[in-house]
């Protein structure tokens, strides 16, 4: 599978939200998205594509915007496609993926402590990594390393 | 009988690394499990945007601390691909050798662990009397028994010392040998079976929905392993097969683990013919200086200058022994990268605890989630 293959099932389903397939070393390429078609997009690559496993869910903090990617592998094509979706930084959320790909679970509670991105409808958006009331979102940019914080950290089970 | 939630961990002989399995049980039952980690989080991701590109290979000997060379492998394949950098073929085979060894290391040591959680103790001591075989190898040419630092973006660090590949080979002969003795104690056992057969089952269609990979995934029957689908390195010039079973239960995992390390042997003797016959560099050459090759004198204009690098991104993917672990790579153009992803394999195990736990004893989650085979370190990372 090729990127023109990949844009030649979703454009159609997804219309102005599909935003471009592209090459990507490695993989069968990247499509990217806009948010509001995020839905439609799972379900067509996990039913249409055949992506049914979903390998990860990543988040970056770019200058001006987020970017959340999703990396999923198709069994029968023994390939990974790469999808991902651009987030204003001033209003970061995305639906949750974990109605399709229960594996999302996890990752987007990671994604979303560390990066602070939300996921819409998500189950369970608790703390993962970090300790519950954590503030911060330290894989942003703006997160200062060396700086001493004021920190309370409240125990989980109380 | 009242329901009621007890934590198992973060100190508990099952969990074999800090992480906290808190369990809602009524009587002898599991009703439901929520798995809690973070106790080993050291934001490896955060302080990778901090260093040069080979100064994070250090972090990767961290986040697994029985699979460091594996992870090392993984991040290397990223950051080469991202950078374009190509390494020498000599590299390649030794990358694999590593991580065969590795895979074989990974698996007696969770094989002792596992047997230990089941109440047998004499496999225990011979497992790890058996890794220590492996480690004086590693030892003897990366310098290190665990933190190896071995790898390097565009190659590897040092070639073999003289007479290693015989001294590998009497070992592999030894290890093959004891595998046989490890299944007569275990598979021998009728403690083993009652305590193992029809346990933690979880079937295909539930591994691939909940992401679960690696043995786990090839112990449901399904025939999948990176090094074949996806061959990296210089997998696809060697002859192996992937290990498979179809019971979906422990002991299932435990017969998958076994076959990989009779096919890592097998991998190895390959590879140790092939690095017989074919000398030759092994790292690449016209490195950026800044990127650490061998012969970069420190303080020199490499590290002083900024050097501009093309911008890419790269992503990798590696069969690592616990399973499927993936790398993503972003390089701005400068020294350092600007965001390191790491996709660790049993960090989608352990969430899909809930599929494997429900319904069964409280005293069968020991075997049940050493069957696992937890690395606490890749997950928190």
């Amino acid at each position: 599978m090729q990127a023109d293959d990949l844009a030649r099932a979703l454009a159609p389903k997804l219309g102005g939200n599909f935003l471009g397939a592209e090459p990507f070393a490695g993989t069968a390429g990247r499509v990217r998205f806009g948010r509001d078609g995020a839905l439609d997009l799972f379900r067509t690559v996990r039913d249409d594509l055949g992506f049914a496993h979903l390998s990860m869910v990543g988040a970056i903090d770019w200058v001006d915007h987020r970017e959340v990617f999703y990396v999923v592998w198709s069994d029968g094509a023994k390939q990974y496609a790469l999808l991902s979706t651009d987030l204003p930084a001033a209003d970061p959320h995305v639906e949750s993926a974990s109605a399709v790909w229960p594996s999302a679970n996890w990752h987007e509670r990671e994604a979303w402590e560390l990066v602070g991105i939300e996921f819409d409808h998500h189950p369970d958006l608790r703390h993962l990594l970090t300790p519950d009331g954590y503030a911060f979102h330290p894989l942003l940019r703006s997160f200062r390393l060396h700086e001493p914080e004021n920190l309370e950290v409240k125990s989980r089970h109380v | 009988m009242s329901e009621m939630w007890i934590n198992m961990g973060p100190q508990h002989p099952m969990t074999h690394g800090l992480w906290n399995l808190r369990v809602r049980i009524d009587g002898e039952m599991i009703l439901d499990v929520d798995p809690e980690m973070g106790y080993l989080h050291r934001g490896i991701e955060k302080i990778s945007e901090d260093r040069h590109y080979n100064e994070v290979i250090t972090l990767m000997d961290r986040c697994c601390y029985v699979a460091g060379l594996s992870w090392e492998h993984l991040y290397i394949l990223a950051a080469e691909e991202a950078l374009h950098i190509e390494p020498p073929e000599r590299a390649k085979y030794l990358r694999m050798m590593c991580d065969e060894f590795q895979r074989i290391g990974s698996h007696i040591m969770w094989y002792s662990a596992f047997v230990q959680d089941i109440g047998l103790m004499t496999p225990f001591l011979y497992g790890m009397r058996d890794r220590d075989l492996i480690l004086d190898l590693f030892q003897s040419y990366t310098g290190a028994r665990m933190t190896y630092e071995y790898m390097r973006v565009g190659g590897v660090r040092n070639d073999l010392p003289l007479g290693f590949t015989d001294q590998a080979r009497k070992v592999l002969d030894w290890l093959i040998d004891r595998f046989r003795e490890y299944d007569q104690l275990c598979l021998g056992s009728t403690i083993f079976h009652r305590r193992c057969d029809q346990l933690g089952v979880l079937k295909a269609n539930d591994c691939i929905t909940h992401g679960v990979t690696g043995p786990m995934l090839r112990s449901a029957g399904v025939k999948r392993d990176l090094r074949k689908d996806r061959p990296y390195a210089a997998y696809d010039q060697v002859d192996f097969d992937v290990a498979v079973a179809d019971g979906a239960d422990v002991t299932a995992r435990y017969l998958v683990r076994m076959e990989e390390m009779r096919q890592s042997v097998r991998i190895v003797r390959q590879t140790l013919d092939w690095l017989d016959r074919h000398p030759g560099p092994v790292i690449a050459e016209n490195l950026p200086r800044w990127l650490g090759a061998p012969y970069a004198p420190i303080g020199d204009e490499g590290y002083l200058l900024k050097r501009r690098y093309p911008k890419g991104v790269g992503f990798s993917s590696v069969e690592e022994p616990h399973g499927e672990a993936q790398a993503y790579v972003v390089n701005e153009g400068g020294e350092h990268p600007y965001r390191v992803k790491f996709r660790s394999p049993v960090f989608a195990n352990i969430s899909a605890a809930r599929q494997y736990l429900v319904g069964y004893h409280v005293a069968d989650i020991p075997p049940i989630m050493g069957s696992v085979d937890i690395c606490v370190g890749e997950v928190d990372r």
